[in-house]
């Protein structure tokens, strides 16, 4: 796609056959993006250029960069056009210099985003069902430099907006401090921090995230202070890939996240892979999971120790203990208990990003003769050899 | 742009009904002054003309050219835009406008100004070779922004690097005032015929570039002039440098002349960084095309002064810096600037820098 020499129109013939290879026949764009949006105005003034309506474009784009002149892409594209115009050779960038690289991805990945649109009914497959104490959920689709903020009504989820977002320099799967990756994982964000407490680089602020999570904990990651945050204002956004493992946003785009996620310890999904799947699938796995769960909950009141032994898998472990230190634990623990109540509420499950694993979040109210708390867990599911999923992983919060 | 008498004469012959002699008479003198170089005279006599004649079209329009030449510009785009507002299917106010805006920096409302003026007289030659150069620009400007380019300063320096294309003397850019060709009209006969549908009926409008930009916007650039380059430029160089170095900028002259191309751009060190902010790579392709394109082209050199570049801490003697006069005379333009080249020794001198002041 990068030719070493473009001739006129050169990199939007680029994005144009780019959108023709990528997302085949032109979907109308995304209903949820309006027509105020910056990104929504560039698509519609690169439109108007492929079906040769250039002057309306360039009108377009005019407008455009008077709202956002420090939307970079969209002066690349104003630049492109005007050099096609003045049909004077050699003025136009160098399309080997990586500032304009980062462009190119940066419009490539817009384009196709924009005009992205799962079917009616087709949700994340990443979340299987989300408690109503998260009114809403962000998934952040990292390959793709995009965030979907969805809002989750009666536990289903609808998508509020999708919005351009950039990762670290180094793509995703942080592993270690410095590796200028995003990590890929389940999230909350923790609170909010002022612009005024935080240097330009930040932009308007920062929604701070709880990286490392136990699963990174348990995992040996190392690094801290990934945050979904701000940029400078001397720009309108930075380039897909550009942060030391950040999430990066438009200032404004973050001043709208904001009171959406701040205050409630919102889930925020760093997924390196989001497909969508129809309601009707999703429905089944989260049955099938479901009942999985309460069918360890059901051994565990029954005091059935074996049977409820028997959902952990033989790698298991939880903080200082592995399976059969846990085991006879729960024996120990079992062998006085005449009942046991335990109740299971604000459940959470997750198709855990970058593993085959299932998050499950709940609250465990657990009631005996001799002992009752109520406690959050968060359980970590794999399938063993025979398939069947059991826990790997068992952590109180 | 080559807004010449003939060309003026004949839309003041459509615009007035019945052109007076008196005024004819004024407006003639006001020219012969301006050839004198009597601009402030040439001024007084317009605008007592205009008293008597507030619609004299073509005082109206002499008298832009002159506050144009003045450097008075906000004046002179007042000037021209009321002419606009008057006879707005006249493309040649428009045209002027154009030139003056851009020499602001306001690329839109010199497009807008041009393709006003076409959209009356599409096949106006000037007016499409300079909106050639607004789009260049506008594109320049953006390329800048896109790239993060001088923040806090682009303005000025899209215009510089704009300006500097400019005033390195290209073949086919029209985009300021000549003030010489207002009142040269000797420029006009090696105009090619116009198309039919303009509103001057001889071949009066040169759509050949006009010593442009430069002369009215140099002087502004080197208003102030940097009191410690000036000193700086005295020679610190020993005699042995000096040679050497002269030598190398005597090489480049004779490359550009004899529009050698590959030689030209081997004077440039791989490390030369064009002004303004564009690439290498295009720089070398505007280039490749400015110095291979006129028919003829002859570089003078004269008066130079090689200083040894200090950066005020260290003094390294493998950086110099040739200020001189440039005399750039190709078939269809000429100027004379001051240019500054800075070299570096790299197994022989190359250029790093390249500035006019």
């Amino acid at each position: 796609m990068l030719l070493s020499q473009r001739g006129a129109f050169g990199l939007l013939l680029g994005l144009f056959m780019a959108a023709a290879v990528q997302a085949g026949p032109l979907a109308p764009l995304n209903p949820q993006l309006t027509l105020e949006s910056p990104e929504a105005s560039l698509v519609s003034a690169i439109e108007l250029a492929r079906e040769g309506k250039i002057s309306e474009s360039v009108k377009a784009l005019e407008t455009l960069l008077k709202a956002q002149p420090n939307f970079r892409l969209a002066q690349l594209i104003y630049a492109d056009l005007m050099a096609a115009r003045s049909g004077v050779r050699g003025i136009m960038a160098d399309d080997q210099d990586p500032r304009i690289k980062e462009l190119f991805e940066e419009a490539r990945l817009r384009l196709d985003q924009a005009r992205f649109k799962p079917a009616p009914d087709a949700v994340p497959n990443g979340v299987l069902q989300l408690s109503s104490e998260y009114p809403y959920i962000l998934i952040v689709d990292l390959p793709a430099a995009r965030m979907h903020l969805m809002r989750n009504l009666d536990g289903n989820l609808h998508t509020v907006s999708s919005r351009y977002a950039a990762i670290g320099r180094e793509g995703f799967g942080k592993e270690v401090e410095g590796d200028l990756r995003t990590p890929v994982g389940i999230y909350h964000v923790t609170g909010w921090k002022a612009d005024q407490t935080l240097p330009e680089l930040y932009g308007v602020g920062a929604l701070p995230l709880n990286y490392p999570n136990l699963w990174d904990l348990f995992k040996s990651k190392t690094g801290y202070g990934i945050w979904l945050h701000g940029v400078p204002r001397q720009t309108y956004v930075r380039a897909p890939r550009s942060s030391e493992g950040c999430v990066t946003m438009a200032n404004e785009d973050l001043l709208w996240l904001k009171p959406y996620v701040a205050n409630n310890w919102a889930p925020v999904i760093l997924t390196d892979k989001l497909t969508w799947i129809s309601k009707a699938q999703l429905q089944d796995e989260r049955d099938i999971f479901l009942a999985r769960i309460e069918a360890w909950r059901k051994s565990w009141a029954a005091i059935d120790t074996a049977a409820y032994l028997d959902f952990y898998g033989e790698d298991f472990s939880t903080s200082g203990q592995n399976k059969a230190q846990f085991s006879r634990h729960k024996y120990r623990v079992n062998a006085s208990k005449k009942f046991i109540s335990v109740d299971l509420s604000d459940i959470s499950l997750f198709r855990y990003p970058g593993e085959p694993m299932l998050l499950a979040e709940f609250t465990v109210t657990y009631n005996s003769d001799n002992f009752r708390s109520v406690s959050k867990k968060e359980q970590y599911w794999r399938r063993d050899k025979t398939g069947q999923w059991r826990i790997f992983r068992e952590e109180n919060r | 742009m080559k807004r010449t008498i003939t060309c003026l004469a004949a839309a003041a012959a459509i615009l007035l009904a019945t052109p007076s002699v008196m005024a004819a008479n004024a407006v003639e003198e006001a020219q012969k002054m301006i050839s004198q170089g009597k601009l402030e005279a040439a001024l007084s006599r317009l605008e007592s003309q205009l008293k008597s004649a507030p619609q004299d079209a073509e005082a109206r329009f002499l008298r832009g050219l002159v506050l144009t030449r003045l450097n008075r510009n906000e004046d002179a785009i007042k000037a021209f835009a009321d002419i606009t507002r008057d006879y707005p299917q006249l493309p040649e106010p428009y045209n002027n406008l154009a030139v003056l805006y851009a020499q602001q920096g306001d690329y839109e409302k010199a497009r807008d100004a041009l393709e006003a003026a076409l959209a009356t007289h599409p096949s106006y030659a000037t007016a499409h070779e300079n909106l050639g150069d607004i789009y260049a620009a506008l594109a320049g400007a953006a390329y800048n922004r896109a790239l993060l380019l001088d923040q806090g300063n682009q303005a000025v320096r899209s215009k510089l690097s704009f300006l500097n294309k400019v005033s390195e003397a290209t073949g086919g850019t029209q985009v300021a005032v000549a003030p010489p060709a207002v009142v040269t009209p000797a420029a006009a006969p090696s105009a090619p015929a116009l198309a039919p549908k303009t509103t001057t009926p001889s071949a009066s409008v040169t759509p050949e570039p006009a010593p442009a930009a430069p002369k009215p916007a140099l002087p502004a650039t080197a208003a102030a002039p940097v009191p410690a380059a000036a000193n700086q430029a005295q020679d610190t160089a020993s005699d042995n440098q000096r040679a050497e170095v002269l030598k190398a900028v005597n090489a480049w002259a004779e490359a550009w002349s004899e529009q050698d191309v590959d030689a030209y751009l081997a004077s440039y060190s791989a490390g030369f960084r064009p002004e303004g902010g564009v690439s290498r790579a295009n720089w070398a392709a505007l280039r490749r095309d400015r110095v291979s394109r006129p028919s003829r082209i002859r570089i003078g050199v004269s008066n130079p002064t090689v200083a040894v570049v200090s950066d005020g801490l260290s003094e390294a003697d493998n950086l110099m810096r040739v200020t001189f006069r440039q005399e750039y005379q190709s078939n269809s333009f000429g100027d004379t600037v001051t240019k500054v080249l800075e070299l570096r020794d790299e197994n022989g001198w190359k250029i790093v820098r390249e500035y006019t002041r």
